[in-house]
């Protein structure tokens, strides 16, 4: 990824006016992590950058930035938000998009076909007790980690965060501007869902019970998930209170049926609630279960058609019925 | 002795058809099992399937879903819809572990008043095998 090519681009666009800022990547933090960069003057495009560090998603800045508060004299239908976007992330958008819950007027989209990014668990892990900022490219395969004066290779799976091991969609589907080249797509595969699938109900019934008793309910996978912009969220609302906001097996469960079939149909797959989530819990593969059976029902894939109808306000005379009485 | 299991099934039906066909079957003095606690809506497409989770959470062992026959729903796709949802949330529900025979759904039309009764018992009875619901417990 030319770092160089990516902040030309980025300026040509903050110059064009009417654009009230840019959305990317910096690397201001210590360490492993990546900041998110909201740029609105050239000097703030000097410290935009894409390494296989950025591993949070943007789309999610952007649907709060549509709510901000304007400055003064501008107008908000007339403003644009240009916004960085991997493969992922462009499909989050195409599935807003097709949502209509931005216009695509008002979205300058810069695509960057991503190669896999890196689990910061991981990448920390393997390099404990570093703090100084680092700077990661990817070469032939491999990691390039550098700290300070050492750099070290690392192979590439090793980092490699999981969602990114089975994406399927590396490269923008939606965008203005194109930066870099497209990269080979990997199969997509659905064994971990699988996995599951084979238990019997009784094994299955543990299997979650032991992971959703750990979650504390913070829903900070909510919050990170970009698809998840709902003005007013089921799980706020008190009358009728749909899910109990007590920490136990019973609701916790009601609460992991909910977030999971919310996102039925509509997940792009980015892994962000999974990677903010604080007791590690596999949301990606409620996700995923979600993702493959709405392929075999209804032929449906999230985010990749902006005209695409939402999966459950269309119907087939054909869909499945067995169970029905 | 142990306490017979008696469940509690909680069944949302349509204005149009179900509703009607349930008030058939008691006006028909058709006999079926007192297990069913029923909720009246305008419509299975207005079903969201959080109304299941919320009585499975408060106690439900299992849900019956009703409306009318595919083609004659009273909003014209209202039952297409809820099957395309009912479908998806069985599929996840057997994922975390419950029988997705807990959350059944039928077409009873308005004159259907002995085919309600035949599907009460029939739910009635798969939910007697099955068993209390543990998974929602505390």
């Amino acid at each position: 990824m030319d770092n160089q090519r990516f902040r030309d681009e980025a300026k040509r666009i903050l110059s064009e006016g009417n654009v009230r800022c840019l959305i990317g990547y910096s690397k201001d933090a210590a360490g492993f992590r990546v900041s998110p960069l909201f740029a609105r003057t050239e000097g703030d495009v000097e410290r935009l950058l894409f390494s296989p560090l950025c591993n949070i998603s943007l789309v999610n800045y952007l649907t709060l930035e549509k709510g901000a508060l304007l400055e003064s004299g501008a107008r908000a239908e007339e403003e644009k938000i240009a916004i960085v976007a991997r493969g992922c992330d462009s499909r989050a958008l195409c599935q807003i998009l097709a949502e209509k819950g931005i216009s695509r007027e008002r979205l300058i989209v810069l695509g960057v076909p991503c190669p896999g990014v890196i689990d910061l668990s991981r990448i920390e892990a393997r390099f404990q007790g570093r703090r100084e900022c680092a700077e990661v490219t990817e070469e032939g395969g491999a990691y390039l980690v550098r700290l300070g004066n050492d750099s070290y290779a690392v192979p590439k799976e090793e980092l490699l965060a999981e969602h990114c091991k089975r994406c399927s969609f590396p490269n923008p589907l939606v965008y203005d501007v194109l930066l870099g080249e497209p990269v080979a797509q990997r199969k997509p595969s659905y064994e971990d869902v699988m996995a599951v699938e084979a238990m019997t109900l009784e094994e299955k019934e543990k299997f979650w019970k032991e992971i959703f008793g750990r979650c504390l309910r913070c829903y900070a996978c909510r919050n990170a998930c970009p698809l998840c912009y709902c003005d007013e969220c089921v799980l706020e609302r008190l009358s009728p209170q749909w899910i109990q906001r007590s920490v136990n097996g019973g609701d916790n469960l009601s609460f992991h049926l909910a977030r999971a079939y919310h996102l039925a149909g509509r997940c792009a797959g980015c892994g962000e609630c999974e990677r903010v989530c604080p007791v590690n819990l596999p949301l990606m593969l409620l996700n995923r279960k979600m993702e493959k059976d709405m392929q075999a029902l209804f032929g449906h894939t999230a985010g990749t058609d902006v005209e695409q109808k939402p999966v459950f306000s269309t119907f087939d005379r054909k869909d499945p019925e067995d169970f029905i009485l | 002795m142990l306490k017979k299991f008696d469940p509690n099934i909680v069944a949302f039906l349509c204005n149009w058809c179900s509703y009607a066909g349930a008030d058939l079957t008691g006006t028909s003095h058709f006999h079926y099992p007192e297990n069913l606690r029923a909720v009246r809506v305008m419509c299975t497409g207005r079903i969201n399937p959080l109304f299941a989770v919320a009585a499975f959470r408060q106690g439900a062992d299992g849900v019956l879903i009703s409306g009318c026959h595919p083609g004659e729903c009273h909003y014209m796709q209202g039952n297409y819809l809820a099957r395309r949802k009912i479908t998806l949330f069985r599929n996840l529900m057997e994922f975390v572990g419950i029988s997705p025979e807990r959350l059944r759904m039928s077409w009873v039309s308005a004159s259907e008043g002995k085919k309600f009764a035949d599907v009460v018992k029939e739910v009635t009875n798969k939910i007697k095998e099955l068993g209390p619901l543990s998974a929602f417990e505390e």
